[in-house]
């Protein structure tokens, strides 16, 4: 079927090439604050233009060669060997050599955590084009690194890099007037075939702007809120694409006994460390509604961190919407509304909490509004709270928050749930640790390849006994995961896309070099 | 300015007491009205419900309602309820200060000076940039608005009050009841009070509009009050991407309601201020 299309797609790309040269207009955001450097974080999400990575995911989200023709990893689970292409160039003419890709690796390790490479020691180029990537444990999601982190040239890369990028990527810089728009147009030397676009524009600025691109017929491909997709203007069609980019409460896991984080927040809540109050929060939600407040129905219900990728457990999950099992494990802990004030209370303790939303979120606003109603009906009362991210960031080790995560990597899953990264940035903040999870995401990562690895992954979601997922610890009560809004030129064919991660805008490019104008101009 | 003139200036004020009065009744009906209602206004009208977004008015929901279903009208009432004690509690620290400054200016010479420069600098500052500092510096929130507007509304009461109070006490009279030995709280009471009282309230009722329209200015900015509680400014942020989608219901009773209790009291402030303020003089 994969094979089907894309031979369909390389028919395409022949028959329509030669009258399809032309530029090609984006109002989708993306700028990088710190310009066009993968070594300070660019080119994560969505197609990093300038670069090209080893690898990259196609539309299943398989790992498929780029630079990489052949890839392994040792028998002890440390060195991946990498074999790369020789037909490769840098924008300026260079080859990309195995020294480019030990020098872009190793300089991201020392450029200080701007790009996520623990455990990773040192890469050593071992022939011209044979390069070996040492770490100092087996981390098989190591392999999302080898997909995201763009090579840059050992030779030109300076101070000024990240203004005038050089790499072996599709396009190469035409013009950045910052804040305003980048234009970028095909790189000859670009391994992977004619780009049919002789330029490509990317318009920055307001939401509110890119609509008004849209409207007057500049725009080809506009990022639009949820709330307006369904009125496209003429000539363009709304595009709804399903994510992984999700949102849920994040539960505190340990009881308050006073204790402070590093950076003096308090830490804990009595009532979330009850794994009652978190299954039944988990057994109450109508997600389904959720989704109709405060999506408008552009999505769909959530159970995990990653629903629908490789790695998921759907077993983990409980069924939600189901209020009568909510009370009833509610009661069976102890959980009693006896003064008949509409919350229950167990040892004098009121079943209430915040749910603390960032205030500049009218979605996640609306989640802990919905959250909040759908709770009363359990006797749970959940206090809506709109913060700013910094009053969050001192709130999150004892108050629940709506979060969103959701990456094509499932080292994300480890960083969630591990009990080594409670309270690291924003990955654990409820304190999170079971060592039995721990041990199945240790056990996923130091796997010797990706399929043997996703079985350890859906363990630490529930293994039959334990687990992050509802039916275990319910660290989490995950809501929602959201459907981003294009609109897109009727004339633009994408092609079969990917299901898109966490952050609506730039990660829709991921295959720009692939699309085709369908119209004779 | 003479003890006769003053004299005289209290007469007038009683005299030209009936458009105060008039407008007083409106905007005290209109205060009693937004209080009263949202007090009585069933929780369940406030309510989001996911089976009644974005509705056009209807004989149900007369203004409308909004992306997450909720009434329009009564959550405009809320919010101005919420509004008016903002403002309430805002105009009554403002003036709270406004006094204190006047009456430490009148006590003695460098107090006053300070006053005066204090004053004249706050003056000089751009109002809604002030106001924005200091929400900021609370961290935003009801408080954050609260302490704002009462320390930003306090300059044009306070300058107002130094020079009456300054006028009163170099007064004949003062001096009068000075050479009389009457001790300093007796001249406060018996002297300044009832000079300075009409301007205090007049005062009062002048900065509560403005509390009530810096709340809502604070609170579409996103300083203000929590986004998920009912708040003019709120509401009149929410309705900007509302109206673009076609659902101008969203902003016409915020928009309205708060354009009625600020104009209500600017024109009572207004009028107290006519009849406050002596004949042909300048404050």
């Amino acid at each position: 079927m994969t094979k089907l299309t894309a031979a369909v797609l390389c028919a395409a790309v022949f028959l329509s090439a030669p009258l399809s040269a032309r530029p090609l207009v984006l109002a989708v955001g993306g700028e990088p604050d710190g310009g066009f450097d993968p070594l300070t974080g660019w080119g994560r999400y969505g197609n990093p233009l300038f670069q090209s990575t080893l690898l990259k995911r196609d539309a299943d989200l398989t790992l498929e060669g780029d630079l990489a023709t052949d890839w392994g990893l040792s028998e002890d689970g440390l060195i991946w060997s990498v074999t790369l292409r020789e037909d490769a160039r840098f924008s300026d003419g260079a080859p990309v050599t195995a020294e480019d890709v030990a020098f872009t690796f190793n300089t991201a390790r020392d450029a200080g955590g701007l790009v996520d490479l623990q455990d990773f020691v040192a890469a050593r180029a071992t022939g011209p084009f044979t390069v070996d990537l040492e770490l100092s444990a087996p981390r098989i999601s190591f392999a999302s690194r080898l997909a995201t982190l763009g090579i840059v040239p050992a030779k030109s890369y300076g101070p000024g890099y990240a203004r005038e990028p050089i790499g072996s990527g599709p396009f190469r810089m035409v013009e950045w007037q910052e804040g305003a728009q980048l234009v970028v147009e095909p790189n000859p030397y670009w391994h992977g075939g004619e780009v049919p676009f002789e330029r490509v524009s990317f318009v920055f600025g307001s939401e509110d702007a890119g609509l008004a691109l849209a409207r007057t017929g500049v725009a080809d491909v506009v990022a639009v809120p949820a709330s307006q997709a369904d009125a496209p203007p003429e000539g363009m069609r709304a595009l709804h694409i399903e994510t992984v980019d999700n949102r849920g409460l994040m539960f505190p896991m340990r009881p308050d006994t006073g204790e402070r984080s590093a950076g003096g927040a308090p830490i804990g809540n009595d009532v979330t460390a009850d794994r009652a109050i978190r299954v039944a929060v988990n057994q109450a939600l109508d997600r389904d509604a959720l989704v109709a407040l405060a999506l408008g129905g552009h999505g769909r219900p959530a159970t995990g961190p990653a629903d629908g990728l490789p790695w998921d457990n759907p077993d983990a999950g409980l069924a939600g919407n189901d209020p009568d099992a909510a009370r009833a494990t509610l009661e069976a802990a102890g959980w009693v509304d006896a003064d008949g004030d509409g919350t229950r209370e167990k040892d004098g303790l009121p079943a209430r909490f915040a749910i603390v939303y960032p205030s500049s979120d009218s979605t996640r606003q609306a989640l802990a509004l919905g959250a909040a109603q759908q709770l009363r009906g359990i006797g749970i009362t959940a206090e809506p709270a709109g913060r700013s991210w910094d009053e969050i960031g001192a709130m999150m080790h004892s108050n629940v928050v709506v979060f969103g995560w959701g990456a094509h990597d499932p080292s994300e899953v480890y960083n969630l749930y591990h009990g080594r990264f409670a309270a690291i940035d924003d990955f654990n903040p409820g304190y999170y640790d079971n060592p039995a999870v721990n041990a199945h995401l240790e056990a996923a990562e130091s796997a010797n390849d990706f399929a043997a690895s996703l079985p350890h992954w859906r363990a630490a979601a529930w293994d039959g006994e334990t687990g992050f997922g509802p039916r275990g610890d319910a660290a989490w009560a995950w809501m929602v995961n959201l459907e981003h809004s294009y609109w897109v030129s009727e004339c633009l064919d994408m092609g079969p896309m990917q299901i898109h991660p966490h952050g609506h805008g730039f990660p829709i490019t991921h295959d720009l070099p692939g699309w085709r104008w369908t119209c004779a101009e | 300015m003479t003890a006769l003139d003053i004299s005289a200036d209290g007469e007038g004020t009683v005299r030209g007491i009936r458009p105060p009065l008039h407008r007083g009744l409106w905007a005290a009906c209109l205060l009693i009205l937004v209080l009263g209602g949202s007090a009585l206004l069933p929780a369940n009208l406030l309510e989001i419900d996911a089976s009644a977004i974005g509705r056009a008015p209807d004989p149900g929901h007369p203004f409308g309602t909004d992306s997450l279903g909720r009434d329009v009208a009564a959550r405009t009432l809320a919010a101005l309820a919420m509004s008016v004690k903002v403002g309430l509690v805002a105009a009554t620290a403002s003036t709270g200060i406004a006094l204190l400054l006047s009456l430490a200016a009148a006590s003695n010479r460098v107090a006053d000076q300070a006053v005066g420069v204090l004053t004249e600098l706050a003056l000089g500052l751009p109002h809604f940039v002030l106001l924005i500092m200091i929400a900021y510096a609370m961290g935003g929130g009801t408080n954050g608005v609260v302490v704002a507007i009462a320390f930003t509304h306090w300059p044009r009461l306070a300058r107002l009050l130094r020079h009456e109070a300054q006028g009163v006490a170099a007064s004949d009279y003062v001096a009068a009841s000075q050479a009389l030995g009457r001790p300093a709280h007796w001249i406060a009471r018996h002297h300044m009070a009832p000079h300075l009282a009409p301007h205090l309230i007049a005062g009062f009722v002048l900065i509560f509009p403005h509390a009530i329209l810096h709340e809502a200015g604070l609170s579409f900015i996103g300083l203000g009050i929590e986004p998920h509680l009912p708040s003019i400014g709120v509401m009149l942020a929410e309705s900007l991407r509302e109206i673009i989608a076609g659902r101008w219901w969203v902003a016409v009773a915020p928009g309205a309601g708060l354009l009625l209790v600020a104009l209500a009291f600017e024109r009572f402030g207004e009028a107290l201020r006519v009849a406050a303020e002596p004949p042909g003089g300048a404050s």
